[in-house]
């Protein structure tokens, strides 16, 4: 995957759903300068199904807090929202659909270069993030696993925890594969296995 | 000194307008000096706004002085002409931005010393925007060509004491140093890197995106020479237009007098707000702006006008060499005026550089509109 920087936006593809025509050519003129690629979405629809865009930015005032509209745009790109009204309710409404970053109204050329920046920051730190929990949630899950392989070599080779956990290791990494993946080995063939050749 | 430079030609261009049959109005200028001091460019402005009524703003050299008037102008529907070339990232409808942007100052230096000079660049500049927003810039173009920064110092504004970095830079000789400084500092900083270097023996190449000939006599004649300079105006341009302008320069302001690059940008700018204003027939600061685009000028600096996609201006990029007579001698110039770029978004790092993974496909692609000025 290439990692882009979040400095870099020309190419970058921005979904506007918004209602105001002022506000529109704002936000338009200013995805333009920094060459980006635009498409519009009436706020009143249902978002299209497979829109594949980098940002959304969303006029918060155009869709009503109490409507079936209100969480479908939580989709996978982050969003942007633009804010007018700052009563809790909306707040609260704003804060279901996670937004990356927001502008206040009324827009101004100066400041969405700042809101697609944060946007596209933290939209990279939750996709590293999220990938970062699935990797502790995959080592959790095998734990019962790197358990069971210890204490089979314990018995086999009549160890004591500290060191069977030590040759499991070690021998993970002459092998270059990890504690896990070696201990669903062990436990599969009863015993360290017996390699001869390196595994990738 | 480049408030009283930028007075001087603001005043010059708008003498020359209302003794020019070619308009049929008059300016009548309201002078305002905040002296430097950020905080009063706001009242300055609002003072201008509600008590002389002014619809049209030329000023502001820096960047913290233009951003205390763009909320007013913004919110008055008022139009800032702004001379100063800037580091960028700021596109206001009520701006009209006449000096240089990024892709149009920085990139082509940062491009002629990866090209000719070295990818191991020694930076110095004054510790505020544009020197970090600059650096950030030489930082991504330097390394992606596989160059490196070997420092980065950075002064407070106005500071003097350059001893320090002086024999940090005599100690580990860098191929190039990159001067970001503004004022006295980069004066302070010239003299004693001149004068430490030919005691040592040394020459080393120092590249600037600021420098101008009024500032070369401060520096003094000796260590003044051989600053390899990034700018959109120098006054040894070659053109009627510009020739005329420095005759005219020097009848009013004393044969020893030189223009600089951000006067000639103040007298721009009153020029293309004149034309503007005969073209749309009034004042009017939205009639005005839609005059202004597209409609060229062929001022000192060559032809000019104002890009309506970001109000920023085409204008053409220049380098030249520092030499003695406190002049600048040119060696390059882009054959056609730039696209203004302010936030760098077509900036295309694949071609700038050195690396040897550097196709040469992009090497002659770029030659094809670059020029070299005998």
């Amino acid at each position: 995957m290439t990692r882009l920087s979040p400095f870099s936006v020309r190419g970058r593809r921005a979904l506007m759903v918004m209602r105001d025509e002022r506000e529109i050519s704002i936000v338009r003129r200013q995805l333009n300068r920094l060459g980006m690629t635009i498409a519009e979405h009436d706020p009143a629809e249902v978002p299209p199904p497979d829109e594949a865009v980098d940002v959304v930015v969303v006029d918060a005032d155009a869709i009503p807090i109490k409507s079936d509209l209100a969480t479908v745009w939580k989709v996978g790109a982050p969003i942007i929202a633009l804010i007018g009204t700052e009563t809790p309710s909306r707040l609260k409404w704003l804060l279901d659909l996670q937004p990356a970053s927001f502008l206040i109204k009324p827009l101004r050329s100066a400041g969405l270069y700042t809101a697609l920046v944060v946007a596209f920051d933290s939209a990279q730190r939750r996709i590293d993030e999220a990938a970062y929990i699935e990797r502790l949630e995959d080592r959790i899950r095998s734990r019962r696993v790197v358990l069971a392989a210890v204490l089979q070599i314990m018995r086999g080779h009549d160890l004591s925890e500290a060191d069977a956990y030590t040759l499991i290791r070690q021998t993970a990494m002459r092998h270059r594969t990890t504690i896990e993946q070696l201990s669903a080995e062990i436990i599969a063939v009863g015993g360290m296995p017996n390699r001869t050749t390196r595994t990738a | 000194m480049m408030a009283s430079e930028m007075r001087k030609s603001a005043l010059m261009a708008i003498d020359e307008i209302n003794r020019s049959d070619d308009f049929d109005f008059a300016f009548a200028a309201h002078l305002r000096d905040p002296g430097g001091v950020v905080a009063a460019y706001h009242t300055a402005c609002a003072d201008l706004i509600r008590e002389e009524h002014v619809d049209h703003i030329v000023g502001c050299y820096t960047s913290a002085s233009r951003k205390q008037v763009i909320p007013i102008v913004e919110r008055t529907e008022r139009l800032l002409w702004h001379p100063a070339r800037y580091e960028g990232f700021e596109s206001s409808d009520n701006v009209i931005y006449v000096g240089a942007a990024p892709n149009q100052h920085v990139v082509p230096l940062v491009r002629h010393m990866l090209d000719h000079i070295s990818g191991e660049v020694f930076c110095i500049g004054s510790n505020y925007v544009w020197t970090w927003e600059t650096n950030r810039v030489v930082r991504e173009i330097v390394t992606s060509a596989g160059g490196r920064i070997l420092a980065e110092r950075l002064l407070e504004l106005g500071e003097t004491a350059v001893d320090h970095i002086v024999r940090e830079i005599i100690d580990r000789k860098p191929p190039v140093v990159f001067n970001t400084l503004v004022g006295e500092s980069s004066y302070s900083f010239m003299r004693a890197l001149h004068a430490a270097a030919t005691h040592a023996g040394l020459s080393i190449p120092m590249l600037s995106c600021s420098l101008c000939e009024p500032e070369l006599k401060l520096i003094g004649s000796a260590a003044s020479v051989g600053c390899i300079t990034s700018s959109a105006y120098f006054e040894s341009i070659e053109g009627p237009e510009n020739r005329a302008f420095v005759a005219r320069w020097k009848a009013r302001h004393g044969a020893d007098s030189n223009p600089s690059v951000d006067g000639q940008s103040t007298y721009v700018c009153v020029m293309l707000l004149a034309r503007a204003i005969r073209r749309a027939g009034s004042a009017d600061v939205a009639a005005v702006r839609r005059a202004a685009a597209n409609h060229r000028y062929d001022s000192p600096q060559g032809p000019i006008w104002v890009d309506p996609d970001n109000n920023h201006c085409f204008l053409t990029p220049r380098l030249a060499r520092s030499v003695p007579g406190c002049q600048f001698k040119i060696f390059w110039e882009a054959d056609a005026p730039e696209r203004p770029d302010p936030y760098l978004s077509n900036l295309d790092l694949t071609a700038i550089g050195t690396g040897t993974e550097k196709s040469n496909d992009a090497m002659t692609k770029r030659s094809n509109h670059l020029r070299v000025v005998k």
